[in-house]
């Protein structure tokens, strides 16, 4: 068994952080990600992250732009300390060695991006998230923190309300290792997967929110589901960052003519009026990036030229490319304080699988990375505390053997005609077309039954390959596991919610209900059942 | 249509003994091998191993040898590859040690040798308030080498790792680079001394091999190259190697051609008596056949003062 302080599961931008502040603050810290941190899907974010750097700007300011992209559901207080502290954190990135694209006069550069008021997207290229990992991955190496990288999670130890660690299946070795730890943070990502096509990483499947569910804690706001407009609709689909239209591309139809309302705005009203124009009868909606001219276009977005030539096959610089909306990131996720607590003694959340209040019902564009560094440091140093504090427990050393039995149990050599892959298709297309950018009584009624079906077929299905090294017919088994977990809440959320805000559409609640609805919806495991409540917005976590 | 892909097997919980595996699916036309090989595995044969994380080409995850080329899965169309034939071939990279199928092992190939040149920096003392001021002409240069995204590629192309697996490979030369260029780092040398060790810079042949494999144009020799540069001027070059080009500059400078007496002795080190003594019997050699090149008694070459004056202006200029 190992031991440690603090165990961060997760190896993006907030679980590096963290782990980088809970080693500051004195903690013997271990990180554990499924891939490699370098492999995580941080790496795919494109345009920036947010500060309110400029002589024009102010934190009040960029706090008005989030309230407003959150369309009345963010937690104010989280709302200010995200945008206090955000260009301390963004400095902080500059002097450990980011190299943000700079004004003539030497200073960080920012660009107009999404529905932010001023120019205050800090940016490396088109390549922000991969460059910020890297940084975030040096000073993580230079903190010399104990990695477990390609360590799969497989289960939480709670017991009686606390956890108290968790257990792990190294893919290299194949063994099963117990992590006692007095605090747990988790930074285990989004949910993406559950939509198909998808603009993730492969393993975007939510497995932190799930484990944390089965184990009690509650999940907030999970109907709210950024779509992103500007994904490219040939296979296997490239996100191209918004960014693009703040330097001057156009969202255009199948003749070259503009669509009304695509610049500027929140995402959502961006995908809706392609959606829109769609279902009008445009045989094809495209984005085309001409306007901001070759030079210009090359050396702004080189990564996007390169990719969308290796993806697509197709030059931007010549001709414009067909997009969709495509599910992007969640705002919601496992419900926690502003310190990441869960409602689990010593599990901690933190980045796109926590859910802080933040975001509300739409996350501005920018705002990712911003919040990443920012609670991903207080998280860090929360759990930090919390292990110097807490008393020490012995990690229940019997579940290793219990988690033996249950992955043991998982395995059979009969081959079956159902696969987790299949399952993953049809629930992916059910999430796109039934709780997607519009939802209504009638489809998310049929969702939950077929959710329900397809959680039936994954009940019965085995994984035939026994070993234990390297196995990815095994983590994806369990992933599955996760999507299925998180759609059914995502489902049960959407049809709760009977109102539209934000992210969140019902065609058969068209309006926006402040009365009723002003409030963030809670599902929680009860008597093994999902229950949903009502918490309302200001109510101090 | 229908694909046949023929895929390197390696299992370590079995003889270990490397053997090859044949799939047929049936895919979309618009495939990628990405896609294949997730459908092998999910509906073939669960013990096929290989990685696999942002499947649109970003993250430098699933490269391996398909048909031969190095590339990334996730990218590669299948259509592409079975113009001359229905099959495809997959392969591991070459230089790299496999653990498992197509499951490399990526620490002793890549992440250790980086780990090795203390790939972060120790920042500056941190400016009153604010941001460090720099030009982004500084800035981009930095950017361009951190476009790299950890794919291989290079190491897998170099010549010299299949002679020498220790030596630190291009891709961790690289992230040397990256450091000992930032001007925010407090001790450049640090990472030239390291870049500088045995299995460092000068194991490097140029053969730019590394260059030409690099899928994002980083240009991993030119940046080796840049190390040594730097590494000579700010004294960091007792290595014999470097010895060798500083006499091989110096004699050019002087006479427009190589003296390679000269070399011999400057590359040795003339107060390394032990290293000259090894000389003598090639020196003896060559004086019996009458090649014993004089050093330093080395005619000048017609237009040695042209040389000279190029050299000087490169001097000039590089101040």
């Amino acid at each position: 068994m190992k031991e440690f302080d603090v165990l961060v599961v997760g190896g993006g931008a907030s679980g590096l952080r963290a782990a980088i502040a809970a080693k500051g603050a004195g903690a013997k810290v271990a990180l554990m990600s499924k891939v490699h941190p370098l492999r995580t899907n941080t790496g795919v974010a494109q345009g920036g992250l947010n500060a309110p750097l400029g002589n024009q700007d102010s934190p009040e300011s960029f706090a008005e732009d989030t309230l407003l992209a959150g369309d009345g559901l963010c937690e104010p207080e989280l709302v200010r300390g995200l945008t206090r502290e955000a260009s301390e954190e963004v400095i902080w990135l500059e002097h450990v060695g980011v190299p943000f694209n700079r004004d003539p006069e030497g200073r960080l550069d920012r660009r107009r991006f999404g529905a932010n008021s001023h120019n205050r997207t800090c940016y490396a290229d088109d390549r922000t998230g991969h460059i910020v990992l890297q940084v975030l991955h040096e000073q993580f190496q230079r903190a010399q923190i104990a990695s477990f990288e390609e360590w799969y999670l497989t289960s939480l130890a709670v017991d009686g309300g606390t956890c108290l660690g968790a257990i792990g299946l190294g893919l290299r070795g194949g063994k099963l290792e117990a992590f006692g730890a007095r605090a747990v943070v988790l930074a285990t990502g989004g949910f993406t997967r559950l939509y198909l096509p998808s603009t993730a990483s492969l393993g975007t499947t939510g497995d932190g929110l799930s484990l944390a569910f089965n184990a009690g804690a509650k999940l907030m706001d999970m109907e709210m589901i950024q779509f992103h407009p500007t994904v490219i609709s040939k296979h296997p689909g490239l996100l191209i960052t918004e960014a693009v239209l703040g330097e001057g591309a156009e969202i255009v139809d199948a003749k070259g003519e503009r669509i009304h309302g695509t610049n500027g705005i929140p995402r959502e009203k961006i995908c809706r009026s392609i959606q829109q124009a769609l279902q009008d009868g445009a045989e094809s909606v495209c984005l085309d990036l001409r306007p901001i001219g070759k030079e210009k276009l090359i050396s702004r977005f080189p990564q996007t030229h390169e990719l969308v030539r290796a993806v697509a096959g197709m030059d931007i610089s010549k001709e414009a490319v067909p997009i969709h909306p495509a599910a992007h990131r969640p705002m919601g996720g496992i419900e926690t304080s502003a310190q990441g607590e869960t409602s689990i003694a010593g599990l901690f959340a933190v980045g796109e699988c926590a859910s802080n209040g933040v975001n509300g019902a739409g996350r501005l564009a920018g705002n990712t990375l911003t919040e990443a560094m920012v609670f991903g440091r207080k998280v860090g140093e929360a759990a930090a505390g919390h292990a110097a504090s807490a008393p020490k427990r012995s990690f229940p050393i019997a579940r290793l053997s219990d988690e033996e039995k249950r992955l043991a149990a998982l395995t059979s050599k009969e081959p079956a005609n159902d696969s987790s892959g299949k399952i993953h298709t049809e629930l992916g297309k059910l999430m796109s077309e039934k709780v997607g950018l519009i939802r209504d009584q009638g489809g998310l009624k049929l969702a939950l039954e077929q959710i329900q079906e397809l959680k039936a077929r994954y009940q019965r299905l085995r994984v035939t390959n026994p070993s234990r090294i390297y196995n990815y017919q095994l983590t994806s088994h369990l992933e599955i596991g996760s999507l299925l977990c998180v759609a059914e809440v995502v489902a049960l959320a959407a049809q709760a919610r009977r109102e539209s805000r934000g992210a969140h559409r019902r065609a058969d609640f068209p309006a926006r209900d402040d009365q009723n609805w002003r409030c963030h919806t809670l599902v929680s495991l009860v008597n093994s059942a999902p229950q949903l409540k009502q918490k309302p917005v200001g109510i101090p976590g | 249509m229908q694909v046949t892909f023929k895929v390197y097997r390696k299992d370590p919980e079995g003889d270990g003994k490397p053997g090859r595996s044949t799939f047929t699916v049936e895919l979309p036309d618009d495939a990628n091998v990405m896609d294949g090989l997730l459908k092998i595995r999910d509906e073939m044969d669960g013990s096929l191993a290989f990685r696999a994380s942002c499947l649109r080409g970003y993250c430098g995850e699933c490269t391996m040898r398909i048909n031969g080329k190095a590339t990334f899965a996730c990218t590669a169309k299948v259509s592409a590859f079975t113009k001359k034939g229905p099959e495809i071939t997959l392969d591991p990279l070459r230089n790299i040690p496999v653990i498992k199928d197509l499951v490399f092992d990526w620490d002793a190939f890549l992440w250790n040798k980086i780990k090795a040149v203390k790939p972060w920096l120790e920042p500056n003392e941190a400016p009153a308030s604010g941001e460090n001021l720099l030009p982004d002409s500084v800035m981009k240069d930095l950017r361009q080498v951190m476009s790299c995204y950890y794919c291989g590629l290079c190491d897998e192309g170099c010549t010299v790792l299949p002679v020498d697996f220790n030596f630190l490979g291009p891709a961790a030369l690289t992230k040397a680079y990256r450091v000992a260029f930032d001007p925010r780092d407090r001790d450049g040398k640090e990472r030239l001394r390291i870049a500088e060790q045995p299995k460092g810079v000068w194991d490097c042949v140029h053969c730019f091999e590394a260059s030409e494999h690099c899928p994002r144009g980083i240009q991993p020799t030119e940046r080796i190259l840049a190390l040594r540069d730097k590494a000579f001027k700010v004294g960091i070059s007792h290595e014999k190697v470097a010895r060798h080009h500083k006499s091989f500059a110096a004699s050019v400078k002087d006479s427009g051609w190589v003296d390679e007496g000269r070399l011999a002795l400057e590359s040795e080190g003339l107060t390394n008596i032990k290293g000259l003594m090894k000389l003598l019997p090639t020196a003896a050699r060559a004086l019996v056949r009458g090649k014993a090149p004089l050093p330093y008694l080395h005619a000048k070459r017609p237009g040695a003062d042209q040389i000279k004056r190029i050299f000087e202006k490169g001097e000039q200029e590089e101040k």
